[in-house]
């Protein structure tokens, strides 16, 4: 007949097995605390990877995941490796918010950039507010996401349509002349892209010969410019973007038009200049960002860095908006040694970008106000022949300072409203 | 303002010959098939960066010669390994079979090469304008419409005259009969959907030299062909011949107007046709005539 055992009994192999588990403890406690120290913080990243804007979207990933690598080698935020999760917002708004949502629900993002669309970068902040998680505008350039629809939570990398038209208004009416014919494309962004060009250059004393609205995705621009040619202009504006932009310069060279009438237009990117044949690439423009600045420190570092990492392929002004998005979480979290959105969405305000993040002449950061980078504007003229380097394609003549071309504060309607 | 208008008909009907090229191909397949091609523009594109890839080493004409026979021959496999399959069930099922490898070709595209645009020269006889005043008729948009020319009366001669021409018109009006009569039905449609698809590949390479490369384009492409075959009459390539150049006429004079709704124009005139008409203009059903 055996004992009857009670759970209170201490017997000697439980006194042993004891004593062995707390010295297991002892010996891998400090792993347990060192595996919490390498646990990633998580990033997210909504781009439309697909789609019409899938070239610039991608470039923009090719540049965060470059500064992902680059800050984990120094030790990552706050001790912690970051991890980018990146998902396809398919150019699409309600794919834009769901991935967002995914984002921060399921995969407990701390930080979101996105997106290139200003439609889906606009209705994404709407969820990131809510959510209360601290965001960056990346690529979306309509004037509202820090104007009057600005959140205390978002801030933009990207410039403003109006910064855009102050940069290259004053030298196109006094280079090219005063009466302009605008192409533009027909949706929020191309509406306040021609609205700030028409307003300085009524400023300025200049008249409209017209206003050809065009719709997304226009691929025969023939129509527009027979009655564009047909104002005679002095200057004609190109400003729908991407293949709508390219299709509009090719047609407007194989027409002749640029022997007739002066071509230019308010932005201007490598991705649209790379995607036409040489003699479409004329005229007068803006640039956000270009690869080529010479005497300016750490870019040539970067332009090798980023060619290793794409094919050889020189940074554009997308590679980087998302690797200065990324930066600047990492520099603002480790600078306040914290994650918490609200305190770091405050410590953003006049927080300026180191020269190593910047890569730009020019002082560089983000206005308390409206949470807009005053980033400079790079102006001058597309290059038919490439200058040296097949990527080559723009010759800078001006690199003007973002405090300089961004309307004030006071200016762009926006007014934060900060959590309780 | 006659001038302008003058222009712009003009310039339309240009417009309208590529529409065209691209809504032939397509009422092919629609017409002895049943299958509603969304793939169509995809085929446009592939049509497009094979020219691209073999322009270097063959030069433009060359890749215009070689690169449609080359899309129709990835069309015939398709045709066989995809689509057969779905001939006896619902439409339905081929139109989704369609509508999803339109997005692997795009994404297909992507991945080969590459997400940014590629542009593509044209020889540079063909590059300038005719005239100072007749700028927007350039050598290359001459050249498309000829091509188009060529290419609608080639399928018309090829469709009238030839056996292979009556069996597919004979198809389009009763397959089950024609296959009684010992035709290889099987056969038949398969050399019918790579016409369709050649002519989608030609219309790839067209559009290439004129727009450059990036592989969304098909989409663009794709909706006012078929806006073409509904308005001209499904069914009647003739009326696909009108209805293209109906609504390219009709976006170019929109845009001496009202030049935000010349893309518009193209379903105000489906809307209205399905309105009064609904088997469109040239329309008989089940006739191709």
């Amino acid at each position: 007949m055996s004992k009857p055992t009670s759970s209170t009994t201490l017997n000697r192999r439980t006194v042993v097995k004891a004593a062995g588990a707390f010295g297991v403890m002892q010996i891998t406690s400090p792993f347990i605390i060192k595996a919490l120290g390498e646990t990633p913080i998580k990033i997210g990243m909504v781009d439309p990877l697909t789609g019409v804007y899938a070239a610039v979207a991608n470039n923009e990933v090719i540049g965060a995941k470059f500064a992902v690598e680059q800050i984990n080698a120094k030790g990552g935020v706050l001790g912690r490796p970051l991890e980018l999760l990146v998902e396809d917002s398919a150019n699409d708004v309600g794919t834009g918010v769901q991935k967002t949502r995914k984002l921060i629900e399921r995969d407990q993002v701390s930080f979101i950039i996105g997106d290139v669309n200003s439609g889906i970068a606009q209705a994404m902040a709407q969820v990131t507010a809510e959510k209360k998680v601290l965001h960056v505008v990346s690529g979306g350039h309509t004037d509202g996401i820090t104007g009057k629809d600005c959140k205390w939570n978002v801030y933009r990398v990207c410039n403003t349509t109006r910064t855009e038209a102050n940069s290259v208004s004053d030298l196109l009416f006094n280079k090219y002349g005063k009466k302009w014919h605008f192409i533009t494309p027909d949706y929020a962004f191309g509406h306040t892209l021609q609205q700030a060009g028409l307003a300085n250059l009524k400023k300025l004393g200049g008249t409209m010969t017209g206003n050809e609205l065009t719709p997304l995705g226009t691929t025969d621009f023939s129509a527009y410019l027979i009655k564009a040619r047909a104002a005679n202009p002095d200057v004609l504006l190109v400003l729908p973007q991407g293949s709508d932009m390219v299709n509009c310069l090719k047609q407007i060279a194989q027409f002749g038009i640029d022997k007739q009438i002066h071509v230019a237009g308010l932005q201007q990117e490598l991705e649209s200049l790379e995607a036409m044949p040489p003699e479409a690439r004329v005229g007068i423009w803006m640039f956000e960002w270009y690869w080529k600045q010479p005497g300016v420190p750490h870019i040539e570092q970067f332009v090798a860095d980023i060619r290793k990492r794409s094919n050889g392929k020189v940074p554009t002004a997308r590679t980087w908006f998302g690797f200065t998005s990324v930066q600047t979480y990492a520099l603002v979290a480790n600078h306040e040694k914290s994650l918490d959105a609200v305190k770091l969405a405050k410590a953003l305000g006049n927080f300026e970008l180191p020269a190593d993040v910047k890569l730009q002449p020019n002082k560089c950061y983000y206005r308390a106000g409206d949470h807009q980078l005053m980033t400079s504007s790079f102006v001058g003229e597309a290059l038919t022949k490439p200058a040296g380097d097949p990527e080559d394609l723009f010759r800078v003549d001006h690199v003007l300072a973002g405090d300089k071309v961004n309307p004030p504060e006071s200016e762009t309607g926006c007014t934060l409203n900060w959590p309780a | 303002m006659l001038q302008l208008l003058l222009f712009n008909i003009t310039n339309g009907l240009i417009i309208g010959a590529f529409y065209v090229l691209m809504a032939l191909g397509l009422s092919l397949i629609l017409n002895l098939s049943n299958v509603i091609n969304f793939a169509h523009g995809g085929f446009l594109v592939v049509g497009g960066y094979i020219a691209y890839t073999i322009t270097p080493y063959v030069g433009f004409w060359g890749a215009l010669l070689i690169a449609p026979p080359l899309t129709a021959v990835i069309g015939l496999v398709t045709e066989r390994v995809l689509i057969r399959p779905l001939y006896g069930r619902d439409p339905l099922y081929s139109l989704l079979l369609t509508f999803g490898l339109a997005f692997i070709f795009e994404d297909g595209t992507r991945f080969i090469w590459g997400a940014q645009g590629k542009p593509v020269t044209v020889p540079a006889v063909l590059a300038q304008p005719l005239s100072y005043e007749f700028f927007f008729i350039t050598g290359y948009r001459l050249f498309m419409v000829a091509t188009v020319a060529v290419a609608v009366t080639l399928l018309f001669v090829l469709l009238r005259y030839t056996r292979l021409g009556v069996r597919i018109r004979a198809g389009t009006l009763d397959l089950e009969t024609v296959s009684a009569l010992g035709v290889n039905v099987g056969m038949l449609r398969s050399l019918n959907f790579a016409a369709g698809i050649f002519l989608a590949g030609l219309s790839g390479v067209l559009a290439a030299g004129q727009l450059g490369l990036e592989p969304t384009m098909g989409a663009g492409l794709l909706m006012p062909s078929f806006i073409a075959i509904i308005v001209g009459g499904v069914g009647s390539l003739t009326g696909t011949l009108l209805g293209g150049l109906l609504i390219g006429v009709a976006s170019g004079v929109t845009a001496v107007f009202l030049p935000a709704a010349s893309e518009a124009i193209m379903y105000v005139m489906m809307a209205v046709v399905l309105l009064i008409r609904p088997r469109g203009l040239l329309g008989e059903e089940g006739m191709m005539t």
